[in-house]
């Protein structure tokens, strides 16, 4: 059986802030379907990648390709209809209601001269207001809700964009249990469901467990390892991946991990 | 209808009230019927001398409110406004340039419009050039600059003025102090072209500053490229001050408060917000103006002392709002 063709390939990525090598070298592929999760501590530069692979960073080496065509060679719109990515940090104060900021969601679609969204705009706007499960706050200023409602909205406004590839940096970040468990409920959906292809960027092992086909250990920039959430969360490899002791205990099929804080 | 559109159409009714209205007040009031039945004093108070300078402030408060609201989202800062960037500041150092050295005329039009249009947009392409850096335009460099920028032009205006003799600097102060005084319909078909095209421009990017209000990062993932937004907000945005600053000398602060009382009234969405500062400003700087004539009558206060003076309030009330919330 021939390799399936990768969605996003990136071959000898580098990434450098003056001197400093903040991402690199490094070899990546996503295969479409996929969820692939990165791992890795604070500062591992697991943002660095994700920036790098939506093409808000121009990396400093190496080449990325979207289905075959290299990023360097598409506008920043010809890339918001391929990948659509949901940030880590954002403004604390943004003035727009939810439908609003979905349907901004559309804008790498709209042509430049049009006055007005289109019916299909609309139409992808109700598809992921629906799949998120958030129709009942489309009225509502998104200041107003919680965090993890909020982290939803963006979501779906990924969604709206209709692109192949969703990229997600920490999606769990600052979300209660509740909220964590809502928000992961989703995104196994949105994953489970074959139709996405999915690269998250996380530091929550057991989020990487429950969501990811393949882990990628990043450290200090580099690929530690990579493989499915079994051959990742083994505690020699998370040893030597955050420096800190970890027991692995299994919930069905997937494993999870604790804290060793030792006896 | 909702509620953001309802204050847009109240806003267009205000609009025409005032398009109507104000001409008809001032140190002579006259009635429209007079000016209806062609009555001749009337009528000439009416369409020469009133109705022109009713054009220009209309024009004038558009630009000044579209160019904050351009600003203040691009920058997403609320005290961003023309003044705030240097821009003012660029076009007030070309005029006073020009009294210094008693500028005269070039291709018919009056030197000191001309080197005033010359400084705003010199100092846009200096500010911009100040904050380029490898990924392009920075937006807190860009604040930097243009605060920075906007001093100097202060310290080399104070210095000229010492320079100057008394003649020279009583017009430069006066020429500072903004005003629609001498206005006929040629300072009102010198403007409308720019600030038509700058709010068209403006209303045209409405998705991209929408985008904005997301984050840059955001925004740029979505697929704007934030480099040229900038470029084109900031030209249409100095385009439209300098028109305007050539015919009429620095107003300050309704780029400031008109944007923050729409805001309240038809909410952040450019697609709304874009239209009310053009007829919301104009509306704002018109009755400014038919106050400052009618408030002390027969002597005329500049108008850009008036605004001035609403401002420095109105940024304390911001203040204590803020506070508040």
């Amino acid at each position: 059986m021939s390799p399936p063709r990768a969605l996003l390939q990136a071959s000898g990525l580098v990434w450098r802030s003056g001197e400093r090598t903040i991402l690199g070298p490094l070899d990546l592929e996503v295969i479409p379907g996929e969820c692939l999760a990165v791992v890795g501590p604070n500062g591992a530069g697991k943002t660095t990648l994700l920036r790098c692979l939506t093409g808000l960073l121009r990396p400093t080496r190496g080449e990325i390709a979207f289905a075959g065509r290299s990023l360097a060679g598409l506008s920043r719109r010809e890339i918001a209809r391929r990948i659509a990515y949901v940030p880590q940090i954002r403004p604390d104060h943004v003035p727009l209601a939810v439908e609003q900021i979905v349907l901004l969601g559309r804008y790498p679609h709209l042509s430049p001269l049009q006055i007005a969204p289109r019916a299909q705009d609309f139409a992808a706007v109700e598809e992921a207001l629906r799949v998120v499960g958030i129709e009942d706050l489309r009225g509502r200023p998104v200041d107003e809700l919680s965090g993890g409602e909020r982290q939803a909205v963006y979501i779906a406004a990924a969604l709206a964009q209709e692109a192949e590839l969703l990229v997600l940096d920490e999606p769990t970040l600052h979300l209660d249990a509740r909220h964590q468990h809502d928000l992961a409920t989703l995104l196994r959906r949105l994953t489970a469901s074959q139709d996405h292809t999915v690269v998250l960027a996380t530091h929550d092992l057991n989020l990487a467990s429950l969501l990811g086909d393949r882990l990628l250990a990043l450290s200090r920039g580099r690929e530690l390892a990579t493989g499915t959430p079994a051959e990742i969360l083994r505690p020699e490899v998370l040893e030597r991946l955050f420096r800190a002791r970890f027991e692995i205990v299994r919930s069905g099929e997937r494993p999870v991990t604790v804290l060793d804080l030792g006896a | 209808m909702s509620r953001p559109r309802l204050a847009l159409l109240l806003l267009l009714g205000l609009w025409l009230g005032t398009l109507i209205g104000a001409p008809l007040v001032g140190s002579q009031p006259i009635s429209i019927a007079s000016v209806l039945h062609g009555e001749p004093t009337a009528s000439s108070i009416f369409w020469q001398i009133r109705l022109p300078r009713i054009l220009l402030s209309l024009l004038g408060g558009a630009a000044l409110a579209v160019s904050g609201v351009g600003f203040q989202t691009l920058f997403r800062n609320p005290l961003a406004e023309p003044y705030t960037l240097g821009v003012s500041s660029g076009a007030a150092l070309g005029a006073v340039l020009a009294l210094r050295f008693e500028g005269g005329q070039l291709l018919g039009l009056p030197l000191v419009g001309l080197a005033s249009f010359a400084g705003a947009l010199g100092v846009t392409a200096l500010i911009v050039g100040l904050s380029l850096r490898r990924q392009g335009i920075e937006t807190p460099a860009l604040l930097l600059a243009g605060v920075a920028v906007s001093l100097s032009c202060s310290a080399i205006i104070l210095f000229l003025q010492y320079l100057a003799d008394s003649t020279q600097t009583f017009r430069m102060v006066r020429w500072m102090m903004g005003g629609l005084s001498v206005v006929g319909y040629r300072e009102v078909l010198w403007l409308a072209p720019w600030v038509l095209g700058g709010s068209a421009a403006l209303f045209a990017l409405r998705w991209e500053l929408n985008l904005l209000l997301t984050g840059e990062e955001m925004a740029a993932s979505r697929g704007v490229d934030l480099a040229r937004l900038r470029r084109r907000v900031l030209l249409a945005t100095s385009l439209m001050i300098g028109a305007l600053v050539a015919v009429a000398g620095p107003i300050g602060f309704v780029g400031l408060i008109v944007p923050h009382i729409l805001r309240r009234a038809v909410g952040h969405d450019h697609l709304l917000l874009v239209p009310a500062c053009v007829l919301g400003g104009g509306a704002f700087l018109t009755l400014c103006d038919a106050g400052r004539r009618t408030l002390l009558s027969p002597a005329e206060l500049p108008v850009g002392i008036l605004t001035a003076l609403l401002g420095g309030p109105f940024f304390l009330w911001l203040l204590v709002l803020r506070k508040r919330d």
